[in-house]
């Protein structure tokens, strides 16, 4: 009784601690929360014939029929962002970006001190990140007027300059298609820029090809394979 | 009595007249016989493979693809899915789906765009069940990469086994062939037991069970686009896939002619062939011509395509193009 009693006001002093703490940290989601749902709106839903998109071009689910897994429907583009989308990362840019403002020009000596650095614009003659990001919400583009173009509707952004293929890529004669050719069967999985390109570096990086017809040896292996007396 | 040259028996001597047997001709005899009798064993020998059980005397009986009843259709089909899994341990779905109506099947493909990875014609390998010794064996693969240098189309020069560490080369191209689907196709003309013809969608098909491997055929192509079964087909149980039509990808026999088939296992249930599914740059399009609101009709209408060996007069239901 009295080990209990004397044991008693310590602990809960303790718990009174861990309580506060544990507030604290609600209260700071909460309002880091609120302050995500207030960020400005999406530009007016755009007149076009998009492919409707409920996720993040990140969260999107594999392409192609879940039936085909005997057929490798990677997209090329190494997506090393969609492992941190994976463990949990919101995608939200102004989680920092509403502490760092922007800088018009990261040229020369001027890169972004921590983050970012992986990052090489080889993207025409494109220099600067606001050629594209939108100066005060980056959490979406910029379109020619000043305006916002959400990040699931990022085609539009390409197609300010890349006009003749975002043509094409409508009318399916550009890009991935995976699924069902016939509609009325089936859904087609149609990719966007993005999912193939990556955005800063759009040109694709030259692969290794899968292995060569093994016979005739007749120029695959010439020198080494051919014996010759 | 008149002399009549005509009627005049010219003199001969007895050896002439009965010609005796030399040792010249009884051995050309036993030769000629001995030809006789094995071709005569060759020619009973499906009854032999009947006795041993390695065929049906359903099969050896049966009709060819066209005449077949659907229910004897169906009884070909258990009897096929059942010897299947008995010799490759996967019982396939064999199913036979037919041509729908208001299609026309077409190809194009967008040569500035291919980068010679080989990925479709690996993918053809996982999706037809074509024979192989290992998993990387593209011999039967129905597509052939070819690395052409950048200037011209020259197939004469071009390279078919390219292994560069990486693709695609800086003065390089690459043009992917496989089966053009030809309106006027030589193949079918040639077969002398016409097992091989073009359905109603414009997919060329072999029915194996009809084939008599006489590669009448492969000789008659001139896209290189069809292969032999020079043996009993190779697969392990891991390899096989079960989705399989009968007149497209089910497991072949030896001794008889396989092709592309644009994967009618799968363009016929609405879905895109194998090969446009795994292309990474998207240089594959694929559709139905009939449609004019269709991927390839809006090709066909905006892009200047172009044919393989157009001089020849197949009309290819395949269509190159160059984009920017």
């Amino acid at each position: 009784m009295t080990e209990s009693r004397k044991r008693h006001p310590h602990a809960s002093r303790r718990t009174l601690r861990v309580e506060l703490i544990a507030g604290g940290l609600v209260i700071l989601g909460l309002w880091c929360w609120g302050q995500g749902n207030n960020q400005p709106a999406a530009s007016a839903a755009p007149p076009k014939n998009l492919p409707q998109v409920a996720r993040s071009v990140a969260q999107q689910p594999p392409i192609g029929d879940p039936a085909d897994t005997h057929l490798d429907t990677t997209p090329p583009r190494l997506t090393h962002g969609l492992d941190l989308v994976k463990s949990g990362w919101s995608y939200d840019c102004m989680e920092c970006h509403r502490l760092f403002p922007a800088r018009w020009h990261y040229g020369g000596d001027h890169r972004p001190l921590n983050e970012h650095r992986d990052i090489i614009l080889d993207h025409g003659n494109n220099r600067f990140c606001l050629n594209c990001h939108h100066p005060t919400n980056r959490n979406a583009f910029v379109d020619y007027d000043g305006a916002e173009i959400a990040q699931a509707d990022v085609v539009e952004l390409c197609a300010k300059c890349h006009g003749t293929i975002y043509r094409d890529w409508q009318a399916g004669a550009h890009g991935r298609h995976n699924g069902f050719w016939k509609a009325d069967l089936g859904d087609r999985t149609k990719l966007r820029c993005i999912q193939c390109h990556d955005p800063h570096s759009p040109k694709f990086k030259a692969m290794k090809p899968l292995p060569p017809l093994r016979y005739p040896p007749r120029a695959a292996h010439p020198p080494e394979t051919a014996a010759h007396p | 009595m008149t002399h009549d040259p005509q009627n005049e028996v010219s003199p001969q001597t007895i050896e002439q007249v009965y010609r005796p047997v030399t040792r010249r001709t009884f051995l050309k005899g036993a030769a000629a016989s001995m030809i006789g009798v094995a071709g005569l064993m060759a020619a009973l020998k499906p009854l032999l493979e009947l006795e041993s059980g390695s065929i049906t005397l359903e099969e050896l009986l049966q009709k060819r693809y066209r005449e077949l009843k659907p229910e004897e259709l169906k009884r070909i089909m258990e009897s096929l899915a059942a010897k299947a899994e008995q010799e490759y341990g996967v019982r396939p779905n064999l199913r036979d789906l037919k041509p729908l109506d208001g299609v026309e099947f077409g190809y194009a493909l967008n040569l500035t765009r291919c980068i010679g990875c080989r990925k479709c014609a690996h993918a053809c390998l996982q999706e037809n069940n074509q024979s192989r010794d290992d998993d990387d064996d593209l011999e039967m693969s129905y597509i052939r990469v070819l690395e052409l240098e950048k200037g011209a189309i020259n197939l004469e020069t071009s390279n078919m086994y390219f292994d560069p560490p990486t693709v695609p080369q800086p003065d390089k191209y690459y043009m992917p062939v496989q089966c053009q689907q030809c309106r006027h196709s030589p193949c079918t003309q040639v077969c002398p037991v016409r097992a091989t013809w073009p359905e109603k969608d414009g997919v060329i098909v072999v029915d194996y069970n009809w084939c008599i491997g006489c590669r009448y055929c492969m000789a008659a192509c001139p896209y290189d686009a069809r292969r032999f079964n020079y043996k009993k087909p190779t697969l392990k149980p891991a390899q096989i896939n079960p989705n399989q039509n009968y007149l497209s990808n089910r497991i072949r026999r030896q001794g008889v002619v396989e092709k592309c088939t644009f994967c009618l296992q799968r363009t016929r249930a609405g879905k895109y062939p194998a090969c446009l599914e795994v292309c990474p740059t998207g240089a594959r399009v694929f559709g139905n011509l009939l449609d004019p609101n269709s991927e390839i009709n809006y090709i066909l209408n905006h892009k200047r395509v172009y044919v393989l060996k157009e001089e020849v007069g197949t009309a290819p239901r395949f269509y190159y193009f160059f984009d920017k």
